[in-house]
């Protein structure tokens, strides 16, 4: 089809549509907006091996304790990533960590009667129907999703306890606990991945860099994240002196941030979540079934929920009814500090991985330098509003500029 | 004060926009006490800025406002209502969970939610009104017509001397639009208040009004007591004469061949209705044809296009594109081939903080994407190049966000999206609203070319000339009904805006 209009269009313009390369405003690329939550994590990370070598207390800095630190944030990792999908979409769930709880509990419940994996399996679809019906009430109902989140979040909490009677429940089953050994405490030595992934990350971002240079063409900030990446990646392998031990939880985490970030980055539905999220009358306008991808960001989230109950329960291998309690706001904590907007339309699941990691080295230099729990609920509030802040004020100005 | 002195004047208001647009260039406006002043014009002629700026919203880039005699600069609208100005908004800024008493003295600053003084005031304002409200109840259950006597007590509740009232009555059925002539004529004549009456209902500024001020294009072009005018001249004086290249390319279209409209309708409408917006239509569009509707706000004329585009729920009734029935909903309607450019451009055409290719990708988001799942960037970006050219879009590239776009840019990147697919019919709610006339005359040219390659579109507009200038045949729609139907070179704009204000057609319609 073609159209004539009368053309206005500028030589300027003209000339950047043959290179066809965006321009990238590398100032804003690397403003505090964009990548602030990488600084600060970078930052605290200096800040403890600074202070931790100063007082000469065990090195903060290892392999071993970083590791760690990764290994206690997989959970809530893995729910923060959900939950920043459901925010994305212009919603809100609250009742995550009930749901992990619930999900914990069906598992340890019954495991020992059907067996790990049927009863890994009910607990999977327990939870998405909790999530199905989180978003029924959101979309069809219309009342808004925190209400009805709070409400879900007290009510799946009783059923917890109604289901275990206040007390708590444990797996008994040798084959079960073996099953639950290996689901969950799994290690596996990546560091020959490592080095390879980022070897080839840094070859072919080179590669490219090389190749668009002598293209005369603009350096894409893609291409610079391979070899960021491909670096951090050499690093850490060095760092490890060969042997880089990850459990499970871990690579399960990597694996589940990694496939969300492929489907919000790459795929037709992540541009329709973030379309529905953004203006959703606009996306219900362009032909876009704005109910489903609402419901279906409720029921992943529950779903991932799901998933890290069964890990929790896993690692215990028994449960409390009180388990994570308190533990959604963690994940909005994280997903908040990694710039998702909490109206929707905005977020990235690598930079909530990277909010996760933050509020758990936060906790973790606590227990290194011996400050005690009381400081910590004080500093992990002071630095969420801060980064809220910073996000606010930063966007802000940008409105500014636009408004009339 | 002397009787003669207008209480308000305006001297040489110029408004200008960062973005570039000059609403405003240099009106002069007299308001008296004991008058109703009538102030009219098209859309986009600067009506809703002049209205602004007497109530504080915006400053005058240039010129004098003069108060009561003295030259006065507001910066803010207490400012302004503290020396006794108060506005009457078209969409009524209530709070709808207070009560009434409350609402009217949302601005008071005692110390108690309630008083005696209060409530005694209350009945005070009653009286000099002559309308009696319950003081108790709450806002959010009352009818449009009764929350528009309470922003009116609201404003006089603040004791000013002159009221501004944004169309009062667009909205309201013609019984409590009596109500709301009976109030205003008490207040200018009882009470020697001043009232700038803005308005599109010529009948009612006819019968109601004392003075008239016409606006086009920022400047005032008339100037007269009622009295000396009648509906024609007035009408006269908001058409002007703006998009005369576009109207004579109307006279020279050649009328759709009779063979058009004897095979399938490219659109068929039968009984479409939905309840308290839209009365039972049923009508058929040809391929190649514009169908116009004209209408002013609240005449059903949006909800006639959400109707045929599924996006209305409610809406009962068959819509057959092709010969072919669409299911009632928005992905259907785009899957069988219809496009929708919403009214409100940001809140329902587009997605802001998108970039602009992300934007015109959304609807067909499939036919750039690898195996129907993964978009392609490169091919995106391309698109959005595309449109930019297409459409003449002044942007630099693609990657500009279309929240930093104006208003007519914006228009084109939602008109742009629907370009890239297999779109039959177009359904344009306002196009041409707030944008220039550059970017205006583009889009009309861009509807015309659109039905010479066969497609059909329905243009919704308030500014009738354009809908001349574009349309094969145009729908006059009043109250949610279609009360008359022109083909475009037996219509005048002229016609139009009687039909559409409610004037009966009956001398003109003798002319057929």
């Amino acid at each position: 089809m073609t159209i004539v209009t009368e053309n206005h269009v500028t030589p300027k313009a003209a000339v950047a549509q043959g290179t066809s390369v965006p321009k990238t405003n590398w100032k804003r690329m690397f403003g505090m907006q964009e990548m602030g939550v990488y600084y600060a994590l970078l930052l605290l990370i200096v800040a403890l091996t600074v202070i931790t070598t100063y007082l000469g207390q065990s090195n903060y800095l290892s392999v071993q304790n970083l590791s760690n630190v990764v290994y206690q944030s997989s959970l809530i990792a893995i729910m923060a990533v959900a939950m920043t999908v459901v925010l994305i979409s212009g919603n809100f769930d609250l009742s995550v960590a009930s749901v992990a709880a619930l999900s914990a509990v069906m598992l340890i419940g019954n495991a020992d009667a059907i067996g790990f994996w049927p009863a890994a399996g009910l607990a999977m679809v327990v939870a998405m129907s909790i999530g199905l019906l989180n978003g029924a009430i959101v979309q069809f109902v219309g009342i808004n999703a925190f209400i009805v989140t709070l409400g879900t979040m007290t009510a799946v909490r009783g059923l917890v306890l109604i289901y275990t009677d206040g007390r708590s429940l444990s797996a008994s089953d040798p084959a079960v606990i073996a099953t639950m050994k290996a689901f969950e405490g799994g290690r596996h030595d990546v560091f020959w991945l490592v080095l390879a992934a980022g070897a080839a990350l840094l070859a072919f971002g080179a590669f490219r860099a090389f190749q668009t240079r002598m293209a005369g063409k603009r350096l894409r900030p893609a291409v610079l994240a391979m070899v960021v990446i491909g670096i951090f990646f050499l690093l850490v392998s060095w760092a490890s002196g060969g042997e880089l031990i990850l459990r499970n939880p871990v690579i399960y985490m990597a694996i589940f941030t990694a496939i969300v970030w492929f489907t919000l980055t790459f795929t037709m539905v992540g541009r329709r979540v973030y379309a529905v999220g953004g203006n959703s009358e606009a996306a219900r306008l362009s032909g876009i079934s704005v109910t489903r991808y609402k419901l279906m960001a409720f029921v992943f989230c529950s779903g991932a929920a799901g998933l890290a109950g069964i890990l929790f329960a896993s690692r215990l291998r028994s449960i409390n009814p009180a388990g994570l309690q308190g533990a959604e706001l963690t994940v909005i904590a994280a997903a908040i500090l990694g710039g998702t907007s909490l109206f929707g339309g905005a977020g990235s699941v690598i930079k909530t991985l990277a909010g996760a990691l933050l509020l758990y080295s936060l906790t973790n230099g606590f227990n290194i330098l011996n400050l005690g729990a009381n400081w910590q609920g004080l500093i992990e509030g002071v630095v969420v509003v801060t980064a809220a802040a910073i996000y606010t004020v930063g966007g802000s100005k940008t409105k500014s500029r636009t408004g009339g | 004060m002397q009787d003669n002195t207008p209480i308000m004047q305006l001297r040489g208001i110029v408004k200008g926009f960062p973005n570039g647009t000059l609403a405003l260039r240099g009106v002069d406006l007299d308001i008296e006490r004991g008058k109703v002043h009538g102030l009219l014009g098209a859309n986009g002629a600067g009506k809703s800025t002049l209205i602004r700026i007497l109530s504080g919203a915006y400053w005058a880039t240039l010129g004098e406002i003069i108060w009561r005699g003295q030259p006065v600069q507001w910066d803010n609208p207490k400012a302004a209502n503290d020396m006794g100005v108060a506005t009457v908004h078209q969409h009524i800024p209530l709070v709808p969970t207070l009560s009434i008493l409350e609402n009217v003295f949302l601005g008071n600053t005692g110390p108690w939610r309630r008083s005696l003084s209060i409530r005694s005031k209350f009945n005070e304002l009653c009286e000099r009104v002559g309308y009696r409200l319950d003081p108790d109840t709450l806002v959010g259950s009352l009818s449009i017509g009764e929350r528009q006597m309470v922003s009116i007590f609201q404003a006089l509740g603040t004791g000013a001397d002159l009221i501004v009232m944004d169309e009062p009555t667009a909205s309201l059925a013609s019984e409590e639009r009596e109500l709301v002539y009976e109030t205003v004529r008490k207040l200018s004549k009882g009470e020697q208040k001043a009232i700038l009456f803005v308005s599109h209902f010529l009948d009612e500024v006819m019968a109601l009004t004392d003075q008239v001020t016409v606006l086009r294009d920022g400047v005032a072009v008339l100037r007269a007591n009622t009295c000396d005018l009648d509906e024609n001249r007035i009408a006269e004086a908001i058409v002007g004469k703006q998009i005369v290249a576009l109207e004579r390319q109307a006279e020279n279209r050649t009328p759709l061949p009779d063979s058009a409209t004897e095979q399938v309708p490219r659109l068929e409408l039968r009984d479409l209705a939905s309840k308290g917006r839209l009365q039972k239509l049923s009508m058929r569009v040809a391929r190649g044809e514009v169908v116009g509707v004209a209408g002013l706000l609240g005449s059903g004329r949006s909800e006639l296009l959400h109707a045929i585009f599924g996006s209305d729920t409610n809406a009962t009734g068959e819509v057959l594109l092709d010969g072919k029935r669409v299911a009632r909903d928005t992905g259907a309607a785009v899957r069988a081939g219809i496009g929708m450019v919403p009214e409100d451009r940001m809140a329902q055409g587009l997605v802001p903080d998108f970039e602009i290719w992300k934007n015109t990708t959304l609807p067909a988001l499939g036919s750039v994407s690898v195996m129907n799942a993964l978009p392609v960037g490169e091919r995106e970006r391309e698109r959005g190049w595309e449109a930019i050219r297409m459409l003449s879009i002044k942007a630099s590239s693609p990657e500009i966000l279309v929240k930093e776009l104006s208003g007519g840019n914006a228009q084109k990147v939602t008109i742009a999206k629907w370009l890239f697919s297999d779109v039959k019919l177009f359904l344009l709610d306002e196009p041409t609203a707030g944008i220039d006339i550059g970017a205006k005359t583009d889009i009309l040219r861009l509807v015309r070319q659109l039905a010479s390659q066969g497609m059909s579109v329905i243009v919704v507009s308030s500014e009738f000339e354009e809908l001349i200038a574009v349309s094969d045949r145009i729908l006059v729609m009043r109250d949610g009904q279609c009360i008359a139907e022109r083909n475009v070179h037996d219509t005048s704009e002229h016609e139009l805006l009687l039909l559409a204000g409610g004037q009966s057609a009956a001398p003109e319609a003798a002319r057929h």
